[in-house]
């Protein structure tokens, strides 16, 4: 009888690590999350007073969080499409064969070895307006970090940067899948570059390419390390982005609510995202 | 229209891997060939000076031990937990199975920056800042890793499992006689992927450490100093130790990376 207990509570004992970590450190802050932008709350982190919405109205009508969630939504905008153009182009131009179409597929994913605080360095010193080598080689003076066009396109950039390795990895993969007898065919019946594209290997590399572009979507909502490193939100909040923001109110200003609140937005932007995801993988699209 | 190809693709290519090859070569920069006209591509003459101070006048011996120390620990905790979780969902039956694995699944659906602050409050109120522990904590439950390891157990026939019982074989001499043996791959690759991400993982550490002697490499590197006076040379040779080793691996492995990833989407 013992034993058999033993046994009965063996695989809640196996997952029980798993299951404790999921509750203190996903559920729980979620939920602590939530009820915080619903409070006030001290700077101690102690929640004082219920106050409703009153957090996300004083959110919603301050100028410093439209600049967020305004600046937040024009990087997607911008990034995503420029960020799956050049990663599907590496891919597509390099499908070739041959030692120098294998040199350019190495190129195209060696940015992912560098870690994201070590390119956005190199970055920032390359960008530098003064001595920074990019200035100094197109012979223009584009003041990176004090004009917000400029400092956004940097930011796009960035982003591209830490990007292009991976999605890179994954286009081409699924381009190379294409089997090569479908593209003789194609080839002896006559069909331009174009025609390939657009009817044999588009519709095989599709699943690769929502799946890129669905984390491509999510991981611009949630950009805040390169802001912090390259611009800071400079110049006058032109980058500042909302995760940088909660930061911000979370751990410069000690606002705990408000950050809790920007948090919340967060969660309901990307679960979007995520939820298509999701859907877009049961789909048989698949990736770790 | 062949060679065309070629000729942007490579164009393209030498675009992307500038930044590297330029944070190679300024590491050698004297302070000079920063400021030089026109703006310089290779050292003028190389010297080693960059290297030297940006090891004296910085503590980058120690962000790097705390670097390597945090992500080998959470590495191995990581396999753990997850291992040790997706065999219990593939061999085992319970009440509540299929739900609990949903909950821990599910997780996914919380992005770990949007807890950031809620995470923050927990760490500190369990004394955790300014530790090895601190620092992995919210990277020790990885839902993919779990869910991966379970697709990949569940190939693995139940039959082994029993016979092993029979035999008087326990949970632990199975998993790591049998199963983790015969599921290599996909360990190795996780391990390799979870070492990485904690290795490379720059706010969190940045947010719960405050002592300089507790900081890893990418939170260090961006604190070093130099670069905010313009002092570019040693701030590159810092990037350039640190990112070498990586990049030979990668080159030396190029092959099995891009074949890992072209069969884990043609496996489905």
């Amino acid at each position: 009888m013992k034993k058999r207990n033993a046994s009965l509570i063996k695989p809640y004992a196996l997952i029980l690590p798993a299951l404790a970590l999921a509750v203190v450190f996903a559920y729980r802050p979620f939920i602590l999350t939530l009820l915080n932008s619903l409070h006030t709350v001290s700077l101690q982190g102690q929640r004082l007073t219920f106050v409703g919405l009153e957090n996300y109205q004083r959110l919603f009508a301050s100028q410093s969080f439209q600049a967020s969630l305004s600046n937040t939504l024009r990087f997607t905008l911008y990034f995503v499409p420029t960020n799956l153009i050049i990663c599907l182009g590496a891919a597509l131009l390099s499908n070739r064969k041959g030692k120098l179409a294998a040199l350019n597929q190495v190129f195209f994913f060696l940015p992912m070895a560098v870690g994201l605080s070590s390119s956005m360095m190199i970055l920032k010193m390359m960008f530098n307006p003064s001595i920074g080598i990019i200035n100094q080689l197109f012979g223009t003076d584009i003041q990176w970090f004090n004009d917000k066009h400029a400092a956004m396109a940097l930011l796009v950039m960035a982003g591209v940067y830490l990007d292009i390795g991976l999605n890179f990895l994954l286009l081409h993969a699924a381009l190379r899948n294409v089997p090569s007898e479908l593209h003789e065919v194609a080839k002896i019946e006559g069909a331009n570059g174009f025609q390939i594209f657009r009817y044999l290997q588009a519709p095989l590399i599709a699943p690769t390419f929502i799946f890129v572009l669905m984390t491509n979507i999510k991981d611009a909502m949630l950009i805040s390390s390169p802001v912090l490193i390259l611009t800071e939100g400079g110049p006058f909040r032109s980058t500042q982005t909302l995760v940088y923001q909660m930061y911000l109110e979370g751990f410069k200003s000690g606002n705990y609510a408000m950050g809790s609140a920007i948090a919340t937005v967060v969660f309901l932007l990307t679960l979007s995202a995520l939820l298509l995801l999701l859907h877009m993988e049961r789909r048989r699209v698949y990736y770790q | 229209m062949k060679k065309l190809t070629a000729l942007v693709a490579t164009l393209l290519s030498l675009i992307v891997v500038f930044p590297i090859f330029y944070s190679i070569s300024a590491s050698f920069f004297t302070y000079a060939d920063f400021t030089s006209i026109p703006a310089r591509l290779l050292p003028s003459v190389p010297n080693l000076e960059n290297y030297q101070r940006a090891f004296s006048e910085s503590n980058l011996e120690q962000f790097l031990a705390n670097s390597l120390v945090t992500a080998s620990l959470g590495t191995v905790l990581r396999m753990a937990v997850s291992i040790l979780a997706a065999y219990t969902f593939s061999f085992f039956t319970f009440k509540g199975r299929d739900a609990l694995f949903v909950l821990i699944v599910a997780t996914m659906l919380l992005p770990s920056d949007a807890l950031l602050l809620a995470n923050y409050s927990t760490i500190r109120s369990l004394r955790l800042t300014d530790t090895y522990l601190g620092i992995i904590s919210t990277t020790l439950l990885a839902p993919t890793h779990i869910f991966m390891l379970r697709q990949y157990f569940k190939t693995v026939s139940s039959e082994y499992r029993e016979a092993a019982v029979i035999e008087g074989c326990g949970d632990l001499r199975f998993l790591t006689t049998l199963l983790i043996p015969i599921s290599k791959a996909v360990v190795i690759t996780l391990s390799i992927h979870s070492f990485s991400t904690i290795f490379n993982d720059y706010l969190w550490p940045l947010l719960v450490t405050n002592k300089e002697s507790m900081r890893t490499v990418q939170v260090g590197l961006t604190m070093l100093g130099f670069s905010e006076n313009l002092d570019y040379g040693p701030q590159f040779a810092a990037i350039t130790l640190l990112i070498t080793p990586i990049l030979i691996a990668f080159v030396a492995m190029h092959k099995p990376i891009q074949s890992s990833v072209s069969t884990r989407f043609a496996g489905r």
